[in-house]
């Protein structure tokens, strides 16, 4: 049984004062409100109103900050916390699932090995992420209905220019379904000075999915991711992440392809 | 006398943390557009009867305008498949409101956020049997946020029209359309 006086009323009715007028339940006048159902007495006497759980009779209850554990779920406060607690595991709980559809597999996190795959080029040819082994590679997935994509390309252009001589190779992988036409009338309208591969889902997929564009991923000479960009970032951002890229020593391991990466997350 | 809150109000106040948390997670979910439900229309035949279609871009989200100001980016549009002998109209979009993205003020985009409206022009012709129809379509949009862009999406768009006789027309042709609803 609780302890609480809101439960008490209904059972015991015992003496009430009124805090008003003073009017005792003793001497006929007391509350003819407060069976619980609406939660105040009104006293018969004077008819001022007052919440049931106030009710002066009872032992008030203890303050919150010493109050001891309730053991009924009846505490209001408790329901609160509860609930508080619940749409907490609720936001969280959607949005961890949107980062997991968003962020790239665990095993394509920071130093693991960026999945290699076979695209097609603008020109037809046959290109795979690991023929660029021993440079570091931006490796940017864009689309041509994407507007963020076309604020960055130029950017992509001008740091290809600039760092290309130090071992940068900026990689477009367009993943709309425009057609290879529409791509190249972008490519060409946009000075685009790095190879444009025509994507595939299934690149998508090792690479997290791809949900939103642009997406850059940083891989450094060694063929390990470094870093990560999604969405639409400053020049400098960009500029930082192939810094790092540059920064860091080949290495003569093989690449696992996109295709062993997909099957690893199977 | 100050009154301590019933137990009541805490369960208000519970259910609207729920609440405010199902909005949240759900607005977290990616973009959406949404199509207010259409009233059955009523169009009488040999006439033209406007439509209004209310839709709503998901907050922090904007698509494309019907007009949009690069050749490259993906216009905003209704789709409709039309029974036999309802004739459609024009459709009217709204124009675009100007937006750009950050670090290039100077290029305009023209989108669609928040709450629009595209009217559409319904003509039943002469011959069609009154009667219960259906239109059915898609709205196909691009969405992105300030910052990045999601593919392409179709959301699927029905409208009821309810075709009557023209009082000052006679008795129409009795040709049935393979479309009607009962």
């Amino acid at each position: 049984m609780s302890t609480y006086p809101n439960v008490e009323v209904k059972q015991e009715k015992p003496s009430w004062t009124c805090p008003s007028c003073g009017a005792t339940s003793d001497k006929g006048v007391g509350p003819v409100a407060g069976d619980g159902s609406t939660g105040t007495v009104v006293c018969g006497a004077c008819g001022a109103s007052f919440p049931e759980v106030r009710a002066p009779e009872f032992p008030a209850p203890p303050d919150a900050a010493t109050a001891p554990p309730q053991p009924s779920g009846r505490n209001p406060l408790v329901l609160v916390v509860v609930a508080v607690v619940v749409a907490g595991m609720l936001y969280f709980g959607f949005h961890m699932a949107r980062r997991t559809d968003s962020d790239p597999p665990s095993v394509l996190g920071k130093s693991t090995p960026a999945p290699d795959f076979t695209l097609e080029s603008l020109d037809g040819k046959s290109m795979k992420l690991s023929d660029f082994r021993g440079k570091a590679v931006a490796l940017n997935f864009w689309a041509t209905w994407c507007g963020p994509c076309k604020i960055e390309t130029p950017w992509l252009v001008q740091l290809q220019s600039e760092y290309g001589g130090q071992g940068l190779q900026v990689v477009g992988v367009a993943m709309d379904d425009s057609g290879k036409d529409e791509i190249a009338k972008f490519a060409k309208e946009e000075g685009m000075n790095y190879p444009v591969l025509i994507g595939k889902e299934d690149v998508g997929d090792a690479y997290g999915g791809v949900p939103a564009l642009p997406e850059t991923f940083f891989i450094g000479r060694d063929g390990k991711i470094v870093g990560r960009i999604i969405g639409l970032k400053g020049r400098s951002d960009i500029e930082d992440a192939i810094k790092k890229a540059l920064n860091t020593q080949a290495s003569s391991r093989t690449p696992a392809a996109a295709s062993e990466i997909l099957q690893a997350q199977k | 006398m100050r009154r301590a809150p019933s137990t009541r109000n805490y369960q208000v106040l519970v259910l609207l943390v729920l609440l405010t948390a199902a909005t949240w997670a759900q607005e977290g979910r990616g973009p959406s557009v949404t199509m207010a439900p259409v009233e059955a229309v009523t169009a009488p035949r040999a006439a033209q009867t406007m439509v209004t279609l209310d839709f709503r871009v998901g907050s922090g989200f904007h698509i494309n305008s019907n007009a949009p100001k690069s050749e490259f980016l993906i216009p905003t549009a209704l789709k409709l498949d039309l029974p036999t002998d309802i004739v459609l109209g024009k459709i009217e979009y709204p124009q675009g409101q100007d937006l750009s993205f950050p670090f290039s003020p100077d290029e305009k985009l023209s989108v669609y956020s928040g709450d629009f409206s595209i009217k559409l022009a319904v003509h039943p012709m002469a011959s069609v049997n009154p009667g219960k129809y259906a239109i059915h379509g898609v709205l196909r949009y691009q969405a992105c946020d300030n910052a990045q862009c999601f593919p392409p999406k179709t959301l699927p768009v029905s409208i009821d029209v309810k075709v009557v006789k023209q009082p000052t027309h006679g008795q129409g042709n009795p040709a049935q359309s393979p479309h009607v609803h009962n």
